[in-house]
């Protein structure tokens, strides 16, 4: 099952997915520059120099504003399994070959009103865990948890029932955006709260299932201060 | 030298064009045009990067400042579209218009490049329509998927000019034309990021690899588009790419 992940394939992360953040943002997103809440869900690409996997480290940036750091995001991930092209609700879970976990490190989210190419492109800044747990292993689809560990300390966890868009609609929709290929991958959703982070902080997270067992772990760790001189060049690419 | 990426009987072809528009293989073969299919001239595409409000006319005519840094967005790679095949225009909406733009394609890896060096860094030229859906946009990581990167929306080609052959892209003259009628005239030399500027800009935030591509921006000339039309960017010294508009019905036929 793990080789269907691509990755050059699409990824494309939900945003405010989580119940409790979007009640927190209500007043600041009924003003300018939003006006509105969204009618629809927020999405954003991690391109491919984003991606990495389970066990990578991933830079801690070198030229930081002072009032800026590196956070974590975790999600469940959903891996299409065929082309997937305007699917319906019902269907969406049938184009689903399982799901996985993803680390989605970024700055801090400070604004949602223009894509977050500064936040959110830096390279290796998404780690996706290889292995897939099909749907049928994961019982009831509501009773899943997100848990997340920083340096061995539950930090935070995100049940699936605190989403405001489930997984099936968000198949749904985004197929009506873009045609879905085997191997891309659909991070469904974050808890509003993201996880500040040190240079060398470990972060692990897992899926807790109803049934109270763990499937897909993702563990990832964050490197030391790097001088930006370090970043140039080869020395990035590795 | 100017290279497209073509299917003929197929079998997927990179062929050569020469000035008169003559499509050779390596072999020498000449190709009749007439039975080709055109795809995206970039062989493994990478990153669609593409800029917002990068003319101050064209910021000015959607009532927006020119921006004080660029404006980039991600375009999916679902939105690549050969010359001479069909965008859609979604049921439901009044508002879908095109975006001439010219496209620099990165040719080797690039992590924080100076603009000085920016050139070195770029395999060719080609140009694209940025299509949006004006009326799908909404105030969160704006313009988002929906407006940009719906399937089709981003048409690419003919083919890929190499940067020795295109030399200076600082001033070239940029036209759209719909249904024959000029309804877009602008000039690269208005943009307000220039290509080595964005080299730097991006690739002092991330690594940039080879395929990866840079949509620079459309001047002022928005035109609603309908089913039924054609639409054809030019771009001085790149080429001339056409786009006939179809239904969502004709376009997804079965899966409609």
């Amino acid at each position: 099952m793990q080789q269907i992940i691509n990755p050059q394939g699409a990824l494309v992360c939900v945003a405010l997915n989580d119940k409790s953040q979007l009640a927190a943002l209500s007043d600041r997103f009924h003003q300018a520059p939003y006006l509105k809440p969204a009618t629809q869900p927020v999405l954003y690409f991690k391109p491919r120099n984003t991606r990495s996997n389970n066990g990578s480290v991933m830079p801690y940036p070198s030229h930081l504003a002072e009032d800026q750091a590196l956070y974590v995001g975790a999600s469940l991930v959903a891996v299409i399994a065929e082309p997937c092209c305007r699917v319906s609700e019902e269907q969406a879970l049938s184009y689903c070959a399982g799901v996985t976990l993803m680390h989605d490190f970024s700055l801090r989210e400070e604004s949602y009103y223009r894509p977050d190419i500064k936040g959110k492109c830096l390279d290796h800044s998404a780690a996706v865990a290889e292995r897939i747990t099909p749907l049928d292993n994961l019982g009831a689809l509501d009773d899943l948890v997100v848990v997340t560990q920083l340096n061995e300390q539950t930090e935070y966890r995100f049940p699936s029932v605190q989403m405001q868009r489930s997984i099936s609609e968000l198949i749904s929709s985004i197929s009506h955006i873009m045609t879905l290929q085997s191997g891309d991958l659909i991070a469904l959703g974050f808890a509003g709260e993201r996880i500040q982070l040190c240079p060398e902080d470990q972060v692990i997270s897992y899926i807790e299932t109803g049934e109270a067992s763990t499937v897909v772990e993702l563990k990832n760790s964050v490197s030391k201060k790097v001088a930006s001189s370090a970043l140039t060049g080869q020395g990035a690419e590795q | 030298m100017k290279t497209a990426r073509i299917v003929v009987d197929n079998e997927v072809l990179e062929v050569s064009v020469d000035d008169a528009g003559t499509l050779r293989t390596a072999a020498g073969t000449v190709i009749d045009e007439s039975v080709v299919t055109w795809l995206c001239p970039v062989e493994n595409p990478g990153t669609i990067f593409a800029l917002g409000l990068n003319y101050a006319d064209h910021a000015s005519e959607l009532a927006f400042e020119p921006p004080k840094e660029p404006l980039v967005f991600i375009k999916g790679n679902n939105t690549l579209t050969g010359h001479m095949q069909p965008a859609y225009r979604p049921d439901d909406i009044d508002f879908m218009h095109y975006e001439c733009e010219l496209v620099a394609v990165i040719g080797k890896t690039a992590r924080n490049v100076s603009r000085d060096d920016a050139t070195d860094y770029i395999a060719g030229y080609t140009l694209c329509n940025d299509f949006a859906i004006r009326d799908y946009l909404e105030n969160y990581y704006r313009p988002n998927l929906r407006v940009k990167s719906r399937d089709s929306l981003c048409p690419i080609g003919p083919w890929l000019v190499s940067t020795d052959e295109i030399g200076d892209v600082s001033n070239l003259q940029i036209t759209t034309r719909v249904n024959g009628e000029l309804t877009q005239q602008g000039t690269t030399a208005d943009m307000i990021f220039n290509v080595p500027f964005l080299v730097e800009y991006l690739s002092g935030i991330m690594t940039l690899q080879p395929g990866d591509m840079i949509a620079t921006g459309t001047p002022k000339g928005l035109k609603d588009m309908q089913p039924g039309d054609q639409v054809v960017c030019s771009i001085e010294g790149v080429g001339s790419l056409k786009t006939p508009i179809l239904s969502e019905q004709q376009f997804y036929g079965e899966r409609y």
